[in-house]
């Protein structure tokens, strides 16, 4: 496998380096047509300059790109740009343009679209963010990903965008909708007590190997209704980490024999009833 | 590298020139460098107590005072000096805040880099003799800053008069410059050494409103605040804005107590804040600048998986010796509670940059010809792997478990002096020199 990481630093994009270029300059270089992992890092000052340039050159150029099988969107940490702050653009018209793509990691938000999510061979779709928009939840649940294994959403916090609620989350959780779905994450939330009621006892389980519903605000309420759940028990895996349940309810899940990760307590802070997911910012 | 005990010949205590250390007796500093000694065979160092100094004895008075075994005549046996850090102690806070007062009887400020500043509200002697000690509340920095370089600027007369030959191994007047991040970063300019670029190159930000002007008339939305007198974290911003949004952030362990009838109080949190609402993150930007304060392009440093990091580099006459690799999940790695510490290799810092990292220090530290110890703070960009000096550690060599030829900190430098003739001429021809360089 050949990976290449592209990214601008604010020196470099003020000295007129853009991503565009380097993207160009990739495709005509010998080693694109063995590239199989391709992550694209801070486009430069993402905060100010959205992702479009990147989906714009990346589907100019695809065809020096034929074994691309993976791709990262917006990988870039805290020294770069705020994950809330990072403004993505509508990213569907990369996946026709790499047909035989497997895994789609996107980073950032802010004006994140998927308008026409239709891909054959798509496995992997894992959205990272501060505050998921429901648009994006809606293109997802009106999205065709036959192929689909792994769906991975950092929902977030209202303040960085995330204006759905748990009835924006159903559609995604048919079952049928995604019929080889073994991984979901519906993680990193404010409202994962929410999510966790709602997803203890759907259908979908039965088709889930692992359900990740760590990096949230679950509480005693949700692993309440987790436990609760029949469904639950055939799961390989539950991720719970990262969570605000009580040291009783952590001591029930130990006693549960489930495959159950309750790792990571978070302590609310000063006795007041505030708590926050992991990627707040 | 074996016993660093052997290599030092015993010899009588006369040919020894006596170390003096100014510090807090009984504290890690002053107990590392004790230990060092007492590992090489060295007699102890005379440690005189800021606590006597700040209450108006001078350096010659101390020195006669010690108990008999350790009491020296400053005149017949020039003495090596050595400056610790003042703090760790909130009676010595509140003394330096008064001697920084406007109606002190000391007002020599030939040591402050911007004396002629005047500092907000000053506390006559009186009223910053009343200041209590509250936990990790920033009194009043600026006048703290002026009561230091009083005390510093005292030192170097007393010293002189009173123990001519006498050598610092910092020079009170470096450590001042050190101590004020605004003078240190522009002497290493001055110098050619590599800094991340200073905010407001044309026109000084003097508050939020024209820091907030700077930032986007620069195009330099993320950058580091500092107090310019601050140690460590204390009055340091990780800020940014986003020039589309107007949108702010401000990672910070400043805190704020908000009162109706007195203005706010600020203080070092234990742990890093996140601040976005504009009303908190102006008044502690204004608060930072009316006590002085310097900002900075923040440079994004090179990652350790989903942290990044930056070196503390000991340099010691001339030689990089000790170095850390401090390693955060947050901007602000000069966190004790937040941040791990790993060697540069562990860290994942090729050969090739510590490299480039130890002959940044060495030139950084060189930029202060008067003073031999420091620990230099360096980060590496992590998009150039450009080596930037974020900051110069007069007494930045308190570093744990952490050896160089087989030596903790301490044990190096009393080597070092040793070797270059600081201490004494070994009577003998030397002992084989394990391990040093």
């Amino acid at each position: 496998m050949t990976e290449v990481k592209l990214g601008i630093g604010y020196d470099e994009f003020e000295d007129g380096q853009r991503i565009g270029t380097e993207i160009e300059k990739l495709s005509s270089s010998p080693e694109s047509t063995s590239i199989s992992s391709l992550i694209i890092g801070d486009w430069g000052q993402a905060y100010e300059n959205s992702s479009e340039e990147v989906v714009d050159a990346l589907v100019k150029y695809s065809a020096s790109f034929p074994a691309l099988r993976k791709l990262f969107i917006g990988e870039m940490g805290f020294e770069e740009c705020e994950i809330s702050w990072i403004t993505q653009s509508d990213l569907s018209a990369l996946l026709p343009t790499f047909p035989e793509l497997q895994s789609l990691t996107i980073q950032g938000g802010n004006e994140l679209s998927l308008s026409q999510l239709h891909h054959d061979k798509l496995e992997e779709l894992i959205i990272i963010s501060g505050g998921l928009g429901k648009g994006v939840l809606e293109n997802i649940a009106t999205g065709r990903l036959p192929n689909l294994r792994k769906l991975e959403l950092y929902l977030g916090v209202d303040n960085y965008g995330f204006d759905g609620s748990v009835d924006d989350i159903f559609p995604i959780i048919q079952p049928g909708k995604f019929p080889k779905l073994t991984y979901l994450g519906l993680k990193n939330s404010e409202i994962q007590d929410e999510i966790a009621e709602a997803i203890a006892d759907a259908p979908i389980l039965n088709q889930l190997e692992t359900l990740d519903l760590s990096l949230g605000t679950l509480s005693d309420k949700g692993g309440e209704a987790l436990l609760a759940s029949d469904r639950i028990k055939g799961l390989k895996a539950l991720n719970l980490s990262h969570h605000y349940m009580s040291d009783e309810m952590m001591e029930r899940w130990r006693k549960s024999g489930l495959p159950v990760d309750v790792s990571d307590k978070q302590e609310s802070e000063d006795g007041d009833d505030w708590r926050y997911p992991s990627i707040t910012e | 590298m074996g016993m660093t005990g052997a290599i030092l010949p015993s010899q009588s205590d006369a040919l020894l020139r006596p170390l003096i250390v100014i510090g807090n007796p009984g504290d890690r500093r002053t107990g590392g460098i004790q230990e060092a000694r007492s590992n090489l065979g060295l007699t102890p160092a005379i440690i005189i107590p800021y606590a006597g100094l700040l209450a108006g004895q001078s350096l010659a008075e101390l020195s006669l005072s010690l108990p008999d075994e350790a009491s020296v005549d400053l005149r017949t046996a020039p003495p090596l000096l050595r400056l610790e850090s003042p703090g760790g102690s909130f009676e010595n806070e509140r003394a330096l805040i008064m001697l920084g007062a406007p109606d002190a009887e000391d007002m020599d400020d030939s040591l402050h880099p911007y004396g002629d500043h005047p500092d907000p509200h000053p506390l006559s002697v009186k009223t910053a003799g009343q200041l209590r000690d509250l936990q990790g509340v920033l009194h009043h920095p600026s006048q703290w800053f002026r009561g230091y370089c009083r005390m510093l600027a005292r030192l170097k007369r007393e010293a002189t008069e009173a123990c001519p030959g006498s050598v610092w191994l910092n020079d009170p007047a470096d450590i001042a410059n050190m101590t004020d991040k605004r003078r240190t970063q522009q002497i290493l300019a001055e110098t050619g050494i590599s800094i991340p670029r200073p905010l407001g190159e044309e026109m000084k930000p003097t508050d939020y409103t024209s820091l907030r002007e700077s930032m986007l008339t620069e195009r330099m939305h993320r950058i580091f605040i500092k107090l310019a007198c601050g140690s460590a974290a204390s009055g340091l911003i990780a800020y940014q804005i986003n020039p589309v949004t107007g949108a702010e952030v401000a990672l910070t362990t400043v805190g704020v107590e908000h009162y109706i009838t007195r203005p706010p109080i600020y203080y070092n949190s234990g742990k890093l804040r996140r601040y976005t609402d504009t009303a908190t993150i102006s008044g502690i930007i204004d608060w930072l600048y009316r006590h002085g304060a310097y900002a900075e392009q923040w440079i994004p440093k090179l990652g350790h998986g989903a942290r990044s990091f930056d070196i503390r580099q000991l340099v010691v006459y001339g030689e990089a010796c000790h170095s850390i690799a401090r390693v955060s999940s947050t901007p602000i790695t000069n966190l004790h509670l937040r941040s791990q510490r790993m060697s540069p290799t562990e860290a994942g810092l090729s050969e090739h940059i510590q490299e480039q990292v130890r002959d940044t220090a060495v030139h950084a530290l060189a930029a202060f010809p008067n003073s031999g110890i420091a620990g230099i703070d360096v980060l590496v960009s992590g998009s150039s792997q450009r080596c930037f000096v974020v900051d110069v550690n007069p007494f930045g060599d308190l570093l744990y478990e952490v050896k160089y030829h087989g030596c903790s900190t301490y044990e190096w430098e009393m080597k070092v002096l040793f070797a270059r003739d600081y201490i004494a001429k070994p009577p003998t021809p030397p002992v084989a020199q394990e391990g040093s360089a």
